[in-house]
């Protein structure tokens, strides 16, 4: 479970975050959706414990990221596709991380067959597609075998099957009982992929609902959404 | 999740073998320790070419004959091209934005950040070692019975100088790592690494005396000198510094570097 409660993150006179609190619940995927610059990233960032939050906190099963022990089996994450040394291969990648994590390195090769880079395992990252990269960058994610996971944009770059393949793997992660938070500015993918919803802009906390709620009052979700974050939109409000 | 034993925290030893995989996994180590190694090239060159010269002259001549020793003369060398992979060790983590793949895989950043110097010394340290001992060994074979001043003593009087030599690698290569973290560049960095090695000493030397050479010999490329109770200048008479001073200040540069590299590290947002 993530917990984010009245969470704020100023970059000098700017909230990239500002009073934000929302609960991610197991069983289901929760779409994480609003604007660019609404602070979805700097939320996701700060449950990792990659940023520090300005005031508020937020929890993963209860704790800060920082204090778990043993960080990789609680949380898989996949924040940026290209965050990874373009120098060295998809096994070297994933195996300096499972040592890390005090992770077998049979765990590795799973997993680089789970998302099917297992034929370019030796191949080096930097001459990977986007889309190729977004696998390898879940295939972190699940090196751990986590019971949180969270995704920001994980479809970007990816073609049609692996558009699917995303949304498979989302719905069963969240089938097996864990927590999923995945964020997308595609809302069609949305709709076929998430229970729940957290709309954020502006740093602030617009609904947290579920799609068929949404669904129900709204043409489409893309429909929601828009009438939801209208007066949100506002570029340069945060990194 | 709450409740788990002490014994299933991180171990450092996990850490510090995925800090050695990262190392060794990357070419830029391949290419700075082969450009470190290089010496040992320059350094038969140049004694070859300075037996020639020996060769070609009179007995006087010969036994005037003064050649600086090439593990000395190549030192700066080593200590940059390590310097830089000590550089490099955190800021290609930065630059690819790997830093951040990282954290979250161990986001205890004092003990991540202990692991990348502790793996960056025990590579250095080896490397730089074995490369200064080639270097020596090879350049004394290439001298053969030539008097050229460089290879006069034995081996057990030159130990102390290359030991100090080999740890200087290390000292630069950790200073490397402390200023790549602290400004998260490449090129800010390694531009640190080379104004400690060779623009501030010669800023030194430019102050009024006694002041220039006491400044000087606080530098790491006059450190080794001293740590070997050789004198810091060759016009300057004794060392300005006890060797055990001098190694106490050359070890307190990586100290340092690393102190602020850690607090630099744990403090900023990722």
């Amino acid at each position: 479970m993530i917990e984010v409660r009245e969470l704020t993150k100023r970059y000098g006179d700017t909230a990239a975050v500002d009073g934000l609190s929302f609960r991610v619940e197991p069983g289901h995927v929760t779409g994480f959706l609003g604007p660019n610059g609404a602070g979805k990233s700097t939320t996701m960032r700060i449950v990792l414990g990659l940023d520090a939050p300005t005031s508020g906190e937020a929890l993963v099963n209860g704790r800060r990221y920082a204090t778990l022990p043993r960080p990789m089996r609680a949380v898989g994450a996949l924040l940026d596709a290209g965050a990874v040394h373009g120098g060295r291969s998809a096994f070297d990648h994933l195996s300096c991380l499972a040592l890390a994590g005090g992770i077998g390195r049979s765990r590795v090769a799973e997993v680089l067959e789970a998302v099917g880079l297992t034929g370019v395992a030796r191949r080096l990252v930097g001459g990977f597609s986007l889309g190729m990269k977004q696998r390898l960058g879940i295939a972190a994610a699940l090196l751990g075998d986590p019971g949180v996971l969270m995704f920001d944009e994980p479809v970007n770059g990816l073609d049609p099957e692996g558009v699917r393949w995303i949304r498979e793997l989302m719905r069963a992660l969240a089938a097996e009982g864990r927590t999923v938070l995945l964020s997308s500015h595609l809302m069609s993918e949305m709709a076929l992929t998430a229970d729940r919803l957290v709309v954020v802009g502006r740093g602030r906390l617009i609904a947290d609902t579920t799609v068929r709620e949404l669904t129900g009052r709204y043409p489409t979700l893309e429909d929601a959404y828009l009438a939801l974050t209208a007066g949100s939109v506002e570029y340069g409000a945060a990194r | 999740m709450n409740g788990v034993p002490s014994s299933e925290r991180l171990k450092i030893n996990s850490v510090l073998s995925s800090e050695w995989l990262k190392l060794r996994s990357v070419r830029s180590t391949h290419h700075t320790l082969g450009a470190a190694a290089a010496i040992v090239v320059l350094g038969a060159v140049w004694t070859y070419y300075a037996g020639t010269a020996w060769d070609g002259r009179d007995p006087a001549g010969r036994a005037a004959f003064r050649a600086a020793a090439p593990e000395e003369g190549f030192l700066p060398f080593l200590q940059m091209a390590l310097g830089v992979l000590g550089v490099l060790a955190i800021t290609s983590e930065y630059a690819t934005g790997m830093i951040r793949t990282s954290l979250v895989a161990v986001p205890d950043r004092r003990r991540l950040f202990l692991a990348k110097a502790g793996v960056l010394a025990a590579l250095t340290l080896a490397g730089g070692h074995a490369i200064l001992l080639a270097t020596y060994a090879v350049s004394r074979i290439i001298a053969g019975g030539r008097t050229m001043g460089f290879n006069a003593g034995p081996f057990t009087a030159d130990l102390p100088a290359l030991l100090a030599s080999g740890l200087s690698v290390t000292v630069l290569a950790l200073v490397g790592l402390g200023t790549g973290t602290i400004t998260r560049s490449t090129a800010g960095g390694v531009a640190s690494v080379a104004v400690l090695l060779f623009v501030l000493p010669g800023v030194a030397n430019l102050l009024p005396e006694p002041w220039g050479l006491r400044v000087f010999a606080l530098f790491p490329i006059a450190l080794v000198r001293q740590i070997a109770g050789e004198p810091v200048a060759a016009q300057a008479g004794a060392g300005a510094l006890p060797p055990l001073v001098a190694l106490a200040v050359l070890v307190g540069y990586a100290v340092v570097a690393v102190a602020a590299g850690v607090l630099s590290f744990t403090r900023r947002d990722a």
